[in-house]
């Protein structure tokens, strides 16, 4: 294949140019979620270079704690050493190579190379090399041959993100202001959230970007996909219930959100339906007034950041025989594998100071409704990996996918948020926004 | 010897009701206090004790009692299940089926049953198929002369699973 400037062949910056061309008028190539040359292209330029989520700060709470955790192929040990920094070691050997963390998660004071015996302490530190003097000489500097950290590594408010960047721009600057709505989430109690055990892991195969639309803008798929849950009285009797609210996009940046309200007339609980307390102790603990007042009319709250992590806190109850209502939260990482092919991390969340009886119905809402088996979402994957297989047919790949709802709503100038909100969810704004931050990522 | 044929047979028959589908004659099975829990698997070192490890007490994939199981069964009549419809063409292998000597309860006679299980399952028309490999560790306790499942904790040989849902039984 012919190569063009910045090593992108001369048929995928044909292809880019057909996205680019498209995307104002709402024109989305159904080629760009599942091809195995632009899949390529995604992992130099937009996971390579991009502020990715690896864990929660509850997931590794003391010394030695860690969790094994992914960018593309790379696998880090998330790990907070004696000294209580969290560090992101790569799971390599400086010897030669081999993985010297054996587990998905546990606690370890040092970890010990299996192949040849290198042993490093959990900040990264080499301070073993069997027969060291005899092998390797006196002269050997260990201080060189540590674990390689990640370029960057972050947090905001207890999540931790990576970078293999060591240009990026600072978390705070990739964020922007859509920390205003990540913080609806992790300021909601003064401290803060706490997994609820380790993620949920299954493969689907589909593209990251289309998993990744449906928390970021797609409200209209809820009334078909998730029909069943109407149909059982667990979702709104009014199918368009997920219509209502704001979608919200912070331009340049790629995020968006979707903070739906109650339908009109109906009978929902404010706050989510969060205990009464945990409604008193946020009036204080947002940072702003504005917060305070969006959260309490918010019922179903979606931040989507960009590239490959959402999270979802719909207002929902443990079983359809329940009466009240009992929210959960979960995150999400949508981890590439492959064209056509992510694997999805969930996990459950609650704020630490929940009461136990909240916690215990909060779990259990989010596994009966989100995750592997949740009785919404395993038809959300049933419906992607469709999808995906069409996008990459030989006819089907050259269909272009409609993105044009709401191309000509107006912003809301009322919204007090940051970000372009529109006052109706049924638009693919988001959508749009991301789109373009992801091309301008690629062609860059 | 009657009682581990009964106990066979119900296991047996179980297995014919979810690869047929006949959800509701499964839910039938079930005591009304029943636990159905199926814990994330991860992969951890081998502990000092031996044996497997990795079973998560803190997070499932399904945790579920009488009433959230009844949802599910639900949920698939309402012709919106997309997930399993069309359904997916499902085989249980039950093999290695060990009976432990039943003790006496208030509720009833329980004895443990622990079991092999070897999930095939096919979609559509293409000719991939998953397959998910566990073991069961059940209850089952004697009422009105049959015996109904009570407990039961299914641990899964995958730490990440190689399917896109878990839209069906164990
Ligand atoms: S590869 Fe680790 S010690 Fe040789
Ligand atoms: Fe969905």
């Amino acid at each position: 294949m012919a190569r063009v400037k910045g090593g992108v062949s001369s048929r995928l910056s044909r292809m880019l140019e057909e996205l680019q061309a498209g995307l104002e008028d709402g024109l989305v190539p159904a080629w760009i979620f599942n091809d195995p040359e632009l899949f390529e292209l995604e992992k130099e330029k937009i996971f390579s270079r991009s502020w990715v989520y690896l864990a929660h700060e509850s997931e590794i709470p003391n010394p030695g704690d860690y969790v094994l955790r992914y960018v593309l192929d790379n696998p880090y040990i998330l790990v907070r050493g004696e000294d209580g920094v969290v560090r992101a070691l790569l799971d390599m050997c400086r010897h030669r190579g081999m993985r010297v963390c054996r587990a998905e998660l546990g606690n370890a004071s040092h970890f010990r190379c299996p192949f040849h015996g290198w042993t490093y302490r959990n900040d990264g530190r080499l301070i073993g090399v069997p027969a060291e003097r005899e092998a390797f000489g006196p002269d050997f500097d260990k201080g060189q041959w540590g674990l390689v950290p990640i370029p960057r590594l972050e947090s905001f408010d207890g999540m931790i993100f990576g970078n293999l960047d060591p240009e990026a721009p600072s978390l705070e600057e990739w964020l922007g202001d859509i920390r205003w709505y990540l913080e609806l989430v992790t300021k909601r109690s003064p401290m803060g959230l706490e997994v609820l055990g380790p993620p949920q892991r299954w493969v689907v195969n589909t593209d990251w970007k289309l998993a990744l639309e449906t928390f970021l803008s797609d409200s209209y798929h809820t009334l078909m996909t998730h029909r069943s849950l109407i149909e059982l009285g667990i979702a709104p009797k009014d199918a368009k219930y997920a219509m209502y609210g704001e979608q919200v996009h912070i331009p340049g940046k790629g995020h968006g959100s979707m903070v739906v309200g109650a339908p009109p007339g109906a009978k929902l609980p404010p706050f989510w339906g969060y205990p009464e307390e945990m409604l008193e102790r946020a009036r204080t603990s947002y940072p702003t007034r504005e917060q305070f007042e969006t959260a309490r009319e918010t019922r179903i709250l979606l931040v989507t950041l960009f590239p490959n992590f959402s999270f979802h806190n719909p207002i929902r109850k443990p079983d359809h025989k329940y009466q009240g209502t009992v929210p959960m939260l979960t995150f999400r990482v949508w981890h590439p594998l492959g064209p056509g092919r992510i694997e999805i991390f969930s996990w459950a969340l609650v704020e630490k100071d929940a009461p136990a009886w909240f916690k215990e119905k909060t779990r259990l809402s989010y596994l009966r409704f989100f995750g592997s088996s949740g009785t919404f979402e395993q038809d959300d994957t049933e419906i992607w990996s469709h999808v995906a297989h069409n996008a990459a047919s030989t006819q089907g790949r050259h269909l272009r996918f409609n993105y044009r709802m709401g191309l000509n709503l107006a912003p809301d100038p009322n919204w007090p948020g940051p970000g372009v909100a529109y006052g109706l969810n049924f638009t693919d704004a988001n959508m749009r926004n991301f789109h373009r931050r992801y091309l301008e990522m690629l062609l860059a | 010897m009657e009682r581990t044929q009964a106990l066979l047979n119900c296991l047996y028959q179980e297995a014919e009701l979810l690869d047929e589908g006949r959800y509701r004659e499964w839910l039938g099975l079930l005591a009304e206090d029943v636990r159905y829990q199926v814990p994330v698997r991860v992969t951890k070192e081998r502990g000092p004790e031996g044996g497997v490890s990795g079973v998560m007490e803190g997070m499932c994939h399904l945790d579920e009692d009488y009433t959230s199981l009844e949802m599910r069964v639900a949920r698939l009549e309402t012709g919106f299940a997309w997930a399993e419809d069309p359904p997916s063409r499902l085989r249980h292998f039950v093999t290695n089926v060990r009976i432990g000597e039943p003790k006496p309860t208030p509720l009833g006679e329980e004895a443990e049953v622990r079991s092999n299980l070897l999930i095939f399952r096919s979609r559509w028309d293409r000719p991939d198929y998953t397959l998910l490999a566990a073991e069961r560790r059940d209850v089952w306790r004697q009422v009105d002369g049959g015996w109904r499942l009570a407990r039961r904790t299914v641990i899964l040989d995958s730490a990440t699973l190689p399917t896109h849902n878990l839209s069906f039984f164990f």
